[in-house]
């Protein structure tokens, strides 16, 4: 009875915040919180770039300092797409999404072949690579950044619709529902059982016969091109990229809202992140020096919901 | 029938030569131990063979495919499986999972992304098959790390068979078990034997004297001498070499 109750309910909960984060864009405007649409946008989006990330990190075991890179691709791509006449949403979120499956396909060949700390440090080594190349692209402003003029749209010809403001939102919440339910759906997958042996025990899977080093390359991909779908999507928001999407600290922004929502867990990323940002909303009201809350509220989470953190000791542990 | 051939092999850390050009064969069919004191290169033969370490020199094939520069999960293809000296399983997950996990990365494609794997029936067959065979389907629920130890090396074993190898390394399957779980792999080995080649790395002798048809012994590096049971018995040098005497019998081999 139970067994079949509970995904109902799960099922029926996600419903309901679906539904409710649906409201948001037409319920704030009655309260004069109209700036609150674009913040809850914004949280979907960094959730994206977020699932993305404790995919790699919870369900393959990979701690990958550069997903802010990816991130910044889909940004760029945007840039250059918008640039070369490209007009529709669609066909540029999804070039943006292709290049990169194609940059993390290229920089995972060679950070996969490390472990541990090694691939730490040339995954951050690849985000740096692609942040000093943005900073270098003097087409795209480079240190200073590039406003996106033309405006992308999510239906064309004579009743257009621009990708901004309401629509945004819900393609948006639409997109991030769908990738939430993919990668919870691969993760039961046979490909999704596979990427846990890996992360539990590589060697195993190695001599039970897995092709790990592909399985790994293939998942690392996908991530990056979800991350920048994540980008495009921001640069879309924004209407303006710089380089400091791709800033190293920002990859490691995407693991803290990770660890403080729960490695590998369902909700760990839009969890993490929701936490992170609603409290820099907050504090940023009362002081200029939110740093410094924030941090003790990281040593508190870390003190009050350590199961997460424990998690990620124990595979960091692991041979 | 000769199905696996090492020839020399070679293998060196630094100055140490672990396996210095180790040559011999595998028919099929035998349980072929290979046996030595510690340090002898066992370990490190295994490895050579499992493709887990790549070899310095030499070759090696398996029934005629050439494994030498083969990735491990090719030669797992070409039907070579391993046991691991230290238990290697997925401790944390259930015996079930441990066992469809193994059966998984031969039946089909892994990279498949949208059906959930508890809808695979066929998948699931396989894996209660397995457990039968190694005699724990009863266990079949519970988590893999908290079953007592020869339970584990068992499921190990699974691991390892479930890709319907032509050879089976077993590196140390009765290290740390009592006379009980001893005599267990001892009848699981004999079972598996009318499936499959297994070569044999072990230290309890009785067990090798009890399974293998031919013995190989390992001592620094080189095969000493190969033969049956009663000839290793027999053998003067091999007498030394578990007696202590290695010093002198170095002179002796080289």
């Amino acid at each position: 009875m139970n067994s079949k109750a509970s995904p109902w309910a799960a099922r029926a909960g996600i419903a309901v915040l679906v539904l409710a984060l649906a409201l948001v864009p037409l319920l704030a405007p009655l309260f004069d919180l109209d700036y609150y649409t674009g913040f809850v946008r914004r949280l979907m989006i960094v959730a994206l770039a977020a699932a993305s990330l404790n995919f790699l990190m919870g369900r393959v075991g990979l701690v990958a300092l550069g997903h802010a890179g990816f991130v910044g691709v889909g940004a760029y791509a945007v840039a250059a797409l918008a640039e070369a006449g490209w007009t529709s949403a669609w066909a540029v979120w999804g070039l943006a999404g292709v290049a990169g499956v194609v940059v993390a396909g290229l920089t995972g060949a060679v950070a996969l072949r490390t472990k541990g700390v090694y691939f730490i440090m040339i995954t951050l080594a690849f985000a740096q690579m692609l942040f000093y190349l943005a900073v270098s692209l003097r087409k795209y402003g480079g240190d200073d950044g590039y406003t996106l003029y033309a405006p992308l749209h999510l239906i064309g010809g004579e009743n257009a619709i621009a990708a901004s403001g309401a629509p945004l939102y819900w393609v948006v919440l639409a997109l991030v529902a769908l990738v939430l339910l993919a990668l919870w759906r691969i993760e039961a997958s046979h490909f999704g059982r596979a990427l846990e042996g890996i992360r539990d025990n590589e060697t195993r899977m190695q001599a039970m016969g897995y092709p790990t080093y592909l399985l790994k390359l293939c998942a690392f991909a996908a991530a990056g091109g979800v991350a920048s779908l994540s980008g495009a999507l921001i640069a879309t928001q924004n209407g303006f990229i710089s380089p400091s999407l791709m800033h190293w600290t920002q990859s490691a922004l995407l693991i803290v809202m990770v660890v403080i929502g729960g490695v590998g867990r369902r909700w760990g990323a839009p969890l993490g992140v929701a936490v992170w940002l609603v409290f820099e909303e907050v504090l940023k009201q009362f002081t200029e020096y939110w740093h410094a809350p924030m941090g003790l509220l990281l040593i508190a989470v870390v003190f009050l919901a350590p199961k997460g953190l424990s998690a990620l000791a124990s595979r960091k542990a692991a041979p | 029938m000769t199905l696996l051939v090492a020839h020399q092999l070679v293998k060196r850390f630094g100055a140490l030569l672990a396996t210095d050009h180790v040559s011999f064969a595998v028919n099929a069919g035998e349980i072929h131990a290979l046996i030595g004191p510690n340090g002898a290169g066992k370990s490190t033969l295994v490895n050579l063979i499992s493709g887990l370490l790549p070899a310095d020199g030499g070759t090696l094939s398996l029934d005629g495919v050439d494994l030498t520069h083969l990735a491990p999960h090719r030669r797992v293809a070409a039907g070579l499986s391993r046991c691991f000296q230290v238990t290697s399983i997925f401790p944390k997950q259930t015996v079930g999972e441990n066992l469809l996990l193994a059966v998984q990365a031969h039946a089909g494609s892994s990279f498949r992304f949208a059906k959930p794997r508890e809808t695979d029936h066929d998948l699931l067959a396989a894996a209660q098959a397995l457990a039968e065979r190694v005699t724990l389907a009863g266990e079949w629920g519970r988590v893999a790390g908290t079953l007592p130890h020869g339970a584990q090396r068992k499921l190990d074993v699974a691991l390892a068979i479930a890709a319907a190898p032509k050879l089976l390394l077993l590196d140390e399957p009765m290290a740390g078990m009592g006379p009980v779980e001893s005599a267990e792999m001892v009848e699981l080995i004999q079972r598996l034997r009318q499936d499959m080649a297994i070569l044999l790395i072990e230290h309890d002798m009785d067990a090798v004297f009890q399974l293998a048809d031919r013995i190989s012994v390992l001592v620094y590096g080189k095969v000493l001498t190969c033969g049956t049971a009663a000839e290793i018995q027999a053998d003067p040098q091999v007498q030394a070499v578990y007696l202590g005497t290695e010093t002198d019998l170095l002179g002796l081999a080289a």
